[in-house]
């Protein structure tokens, strides 16, 4: 590979799908093939250039690339195996979503700017991923934030404009008081590369408190789009947005750009070291853990299908910061994988939530009963998003929950266990009835609102097909492990490669 | 020496009055002609103050006949300004009540059972 | 070429005034070949330095002198694209807007008084174009017709009396100096009282002029009534005149106990800018008036950062000020010709026009929302390059949490008046008629500028380093 390529692959792979993006704004809505092609064009060329840059990574190379842009602190976007965590992550489930997008939009209005945006936010998130400083870091989380509004707001109702003001109102505020904490932690040690350790360690003496504030002050933004407790407020609301929307949110971009930055912020800013010197790993901990009970304690209340998800997803992403709170090995090697795991996981139950509205018009659980015999595939898919969620071996999301426990035995925070404990009781509580009623209850009536999509298939294959791809490479992910592709012995590169200074 | 600062005192002290007097009209007076007017008198009052100290370094010098020429130079061109700005002040009042009658007369007309109503 | 700058637009007008059918045509020149000559300028002064012209071979002292710096120059080149790219945009939409045949050469007044203000060091000079301005100004916006014209008497009347306080001021000045030059001024001053009077003389009619807060009354009615093109010019710069030679006093003349005294007072009227026009740009009905008070807002920040400059001599806050004033120009601009052209195209002045325009006229509105990135500081534009300075110069500061809380709400409230705009827009848009048509090149001059405070951006790095030696 030559150095060329190297300087531009981050680039290239933001062009991937911001270049598409662009002209599919200036599409009509008649042009739906030539639309459809773009898109899929750019996923193709997303992927490719991301399988690049993989191997590459694995290698040992670094990529880099920058602009300049503020004085000690360049506009620079990194490769390093953490980012590409998250750009894989995204990139793949980019395809699935844009699939199932297309399906669910069919002869709906206003595609062309559905699209545009949907392709801007893939962009966005995957600038997110491969910032290389925190300036970068703060300009792709500020464009990732407009470039999600305009899809919640899209059905352009009033609960939806409600919606969308509430969500603004939140990273909004999160935006400008992550600039402010952005610029004192650059005032104090300049913007630099992350680095595995961090690099605030040379300032700590004497800055304890500046530093401790801009620790809160961006955990507070962060906690926004990641919805720790008390700012979690607008996920649920969200839910108004159209299924593929809903997916992006919990399981693409916000959400995980929200946890992405904390791991961001705590190993690569600050660093282990650092974060024990001042002592910050102990409250975000409480919080996460807070978190995860509050956020499965509100999901066994609600019954509205996409609510449930929603705070469900409170709680889940909550694990990622827990797991990175421990600053243990073990543990982060748990929260890292749980960033791809719950993303797979989530996605497949937003997939199959929309595709039972899409196809019987159910929204709520109690409508789901018997739904397994009309729809076996999507159920199928469902069961086993469950099933990941509560942590059940052989799946994806078993392996992340054993290793967040091994991760606070070994650092001994054994209470923790007991919170794991609690809060997988709960989501087998809140998970466990849905599967049983679709299951075991037989159908109660009629569909609120069928529709018949597809003659040979449940529903429409476009539909259906991501469902069954995302539930396959649920159920891959916990089955390969440990084989050299699974995320978990990605996570456990980046974890050696975090940890191997000290 | 002393005569003539007591002098150049009086002209300051008018001057001020004039541009307090202005002052006042521009503030509290109600009409738009009023206060162009008082714009006016305060011009007045800073061109007289100039002028004054057109004489400032007499005193030391003793040359009765030199005066600044800056001064007056600076004089002029405030009084173009002022006397262009006057004009299309009054301009654009004498457009406001044209418009005003315009809008009144096609009123009257309407309710032209009930005139100034 | 300073010259240059300054006989065009003269011969210009006089052109136009000649022969009225080509009278847009020749403001377009007249602003393309004027935008090529401050290009030229900005290059001179950065290989050369400094550029100083007496006018009409007089000694230094009695002629007319004219002095380029790279930021005259920087604001000269800013004036004459804005004048070329409104001038497109009011060619383009003359016919619909009934923009009269006044507007081409009283623009290329505008655009002559703007650069003699950037380029003068002398307070009478400043004062001359300060009327001269302040004139057109009023005529520009009395040309939208008879509802235009009570702002426009009340604009000017108030501005001649600002003028007018600033002529005691200067008057003061000279019969205490016996110097008009600001260099050589400043080198003879002495704080003492009658200085200090006419400092505060100058100071008062200038923030009048200037609309800065709580002298701003005048403005959002003035603006608002203006058609749209004038507004763009209005909010973009001319309000940056009486600015400009506020910061060329207390930067250059003023002494150190008068600018300690004074400081604080211009934060906290920054300061109060900021919140209270948030607010009333947040509660008006009308678009305009939205837009305009967000310029009241958006100066508040240009004189926070000249208040904290005065208290705490921090090269950042210099770079903030006048990172503010570019980046506050072009995003005012867009903004608009945006409001403008969709107030105009969906017939309506209130706010809720802009409901549905993401789907009516997306272009415009994509121009509105982008332009406002700038006002909120969302990164990478300029906007948040002066909002990264003003903030980064506090925390060297060290202790300053109430300013940075503060300014913290007055994003926050910048960010919620936009997007009141812009949540509006993407409500569902009502039926149009099947024969609308919105035209497409207004729209992409509404762009343009909004655009252009984008890229500013990518040059961020020489603004800053030029911006913060520079500082006046």
């Amino acid at each position: 590979m030559s150095p060329f390529w190297q300087q531009y692959l981050p680039l290239s792979i933001i062009l991937s799908s911001l270049l598409p993006g662009l002209i599919i704004f200036t599409l009509k809505e008649t042009q739906v093939k030539l639309r459809i092609s773009l898109n899929l064009f750019g996923v193709g060329v997303k992927l490719l250039l991301v399988l690049l840059m993989w191997q590459a990574v694995k290698a040992g190379q670094q990529f880099y690339f920058s602009l300049p842009f503020l004085p000690g602190a360049d506009l620079v976007l990194q490769g390093d195996a953490l980012s590409l965590l998250f750009v894989v992550l995204s990139s793949v489930l980019w395809l699935a979503t844009t699939i199932y997008a297309i399906g669910y939009l069919e002869q709906s209005p206003l595609r062309s700017r559905f699209f545009g945006y949907f392709s801007l936010c893939v962009s966005a998130t995957v600038g997110l991923a491969l910032a290389g400083n925190l300036v970068t870091f703060l300009l792709f989380y500020e464009l990732l934030t407009l470039a999600t509004f305009p899809l919640v707001v899209h059905r352009g109702t009033p609960e939806s404009l409600a919606a969308g003001r509430r969500y603004l109102a939140y990273t909004l505020s999160g935006g400008v008081i992550l600039m402010l904490g952005v610029a004192l932690l650059h005032s104090l040690v300049q913007s630099p590369l992350f680095t595995p350790g961090g690099y605030v360690a040379a300032a700590v003496s004497g800055n304890e408190g500046l530093l401790m504030l801009a620790f809160a002050l961006m955990i507070m933004v962060l906690g926004v789009k990641a919805a720790l407790l008390p700012l979690h407020g607008w996920l649920p609301q969200a839910m108004v947005a159209p299924a593929p929307v809903s997916a992006l949110l919990h399981a693409v971009a916000v959400v995980k750009a929200g946890a992405f930055g904390i791991i961001r912020l705590v190993y690569d800013v600050f660093g282990v070291e650092s974060m024990q010197a001042l002592q910050l790993a102990q409250p975000l901990m409480l919080l996460a853990a807070a978190t995860i009970l509050y956020g499965s304690w509100r999901a066994l209340a609600q019954q509205d299908i996409k609510r449930r998800l929603a705070y469900s997803t409170i709680s889940q992403v909550s694990y990622i910061t827990l797991g990175v709170a421990m600053l243990g090995p073990l543990a982060a090697v748990g929260g890292l994988v749980h960033l791809v795991h719950q993303g797979v996981m989530k996605i497949t139950l937003f997939f199959c939530a929309g595709n039972f509205a899409e196809t019987l018009g159910i929204h709520k659980i109690r409508e789901l009963n018997g739904v397994g015999r009309r729809m076996p595939v999507t159920a199928m898919a469902f069961t086993l998003g469950a099933l990941g969620m509560i942590g059940i071996p052989p799946t994806a999301g078993f392996i992340s929950k054993w290793y967040l426990g091994l991760g606070a035995a070994e650092v001994g925070q054994n209470w923790l266990i007991l919170v794991f404990a609690l809060s997988g009781l709960l989501n087998a509580a809140y998970f466990l009835p849905v599967v049983y009623r679709m299951w075991f209850l037989p159908q109660s009536g009629r569909w609120p609102a069928e529709q018949r999509l597809s003659n040979r298939f449940e529903t429409h294959w476009m539909l259906l097909l991501p469902a069954i791809f995302t539930a396959i490479l649920l159920l891959l992910m916990g089955l390969f492990a440990s084989t050299e592709l699974s995320p978990l012995s990605w996570s456990q590169l980046i974890v050696e490669r975090e940890f191997r200074h000290d | 020496m002393t005569d003539l600062s007591s002098q150049l005192l009086l002209y300051i002290g008018t001057a001020a009055g004039l541009f307090g007097i202005g002052l006042y009209g521009f503030i509290v007076g109600p009409q738009t002609l009023r206060r162009i007017l008082a714009l006016n008198i305060i011009g007045a009052g800073i061109f007289m103050l100039m002028v004054v100290l057109a004489y400032r370094g007499l005193a030391e010098e003793a040359a009765l006949t030199l005066t600044d020429p800056v001064l007056h130079a600076l004089i002029l061109t405030g009084l173009v300004v002022a006397v262009s700005a006057t004009a299309f002040a009054l301009a654009l009042l004498t457009r406001l009540n044209q418009a005003k009658s315009a809008q009144c007369k096609p009123d009257q007309l309407r309710h032209g059972q009930e005139p100034e109503q | 070429m300073m010259v240059v700058l300054l006989v065009l637009p003269l011969l210009g007008t006089l052109f136009m005034l000649l022969w009225p059918k080509i009278a847009p045509l020749l403001a377009l020149l007249t602003a393309s070949v004027c935008s090529l000559a401050a290009l030229q300028l900005l290059f001179l002064v950065s290989e050369q330095g400094n550029q100083q012209v007496l006018l009409a071979g007089w000694p230094s002292g009695l002629a007319i002198s004219l002095e380029a710096n790279s930021l005259s120059s920087l604001l000269i080149l800013l004036t004459a694209l804005l004048q070329l790219l409104v001038g497109l945009y009011a060619f383009a939409t003359h016919r619909r807007d009934k923009l009269g045949a006044g507007f081409w050469p009283l623009s290329c007044m505008l655009q002559l008084g703007l650069t003699a203000l950037w380029l003068s060091r002398d307070l009478f000079n400043l004062y001359v174009c300060l009327e001269l301005l302040g004139i057109v100004a009023v005529a520009l916006v009395s040309l939208s017709g008879d509802k235009a014209i009570k702002p426009a008497l009340n604009y000017l009347l108030l501005s001649l009396f600002g003028s007018l306080c600033y002529l005691l001021g200067v008057a003061i000045l000279y019969g205490a100096y016996g110097v008009l030059d600001i260099t050589v001024l400043a080198a003879r001053w002495q704080a003492d009282l009658p200085s200090s009077i006419a400092l505060l003389l100058m100071t008062l009619g200038l923030m009048l002029k200037a609309a800065l807060w709580p002298l701003h009354g005048w403005l959002p009615a003035a603006h608002a009534a203006a058609p749209a093109p004038v507004s763009a010019l209005l909010s973009a710069l001319v309000v940056k005149g009486p600015l400009f030679i506020l910061c060329l006093l207390w930067l250059q003349l003023a002494g150190a106990t008068q600018v300690a005294a004074v400081a604080p007072w211009f934060a906290g009227c920054g300061l109060a800018a900021l919140l209270l026009g948030g607010v009333s740009a947040l509660r008006t009905p009308f678009a305009k008036n939205m837009v305009a008070y967000s310029t009241v807002a958006q100066l508040g920040y240009a004189m926070l950062a000249l208040g904290l400059l005065l208290r705490f001599n921090q090269p950042l806050f210099a770079a903030a000020l006048w990172l503010f004033v570019l980046a506050h120009a072009l995003a005012k601009a867009a903004c608009f010709l945006a409001i403008g052209e969709i107030t105009a195209t969906l017939g309506g002045k209130r706010i809720n026009t802009l409901k549905g325009a993401s789907q009516t006229m997306p272009l415009a509105m994509f121009a509105f929302a982008v332009a406002g990135g700038s006002l909120i500081g969302l990164p990478p534009s300029g906007g948040f390059l002066a909002k990264w300075a003003l903030l980064q110069g506090l925390w060297l500061q060290g202790g300053q949490l109430f300013w940075l809380l503060a300014i913290v709400l007055a994003t926050l409230l910048s960010a919620a008046y936009v997007f009141r705009a812009v949540v509006l827009a993407f409500d569902r848009a009502d039926p149009v008629a099947p024969d609308f048509a919105p035209r497409i090149l207004p729209q992409w001059l509404a762009l343009l500028p909004a655009l252009a405070v984008w890229a500013m951006a990518l040059y961020s790095e020489p603004l800053l380093q030029l911006l913060k030696q520079e500082g006046l």
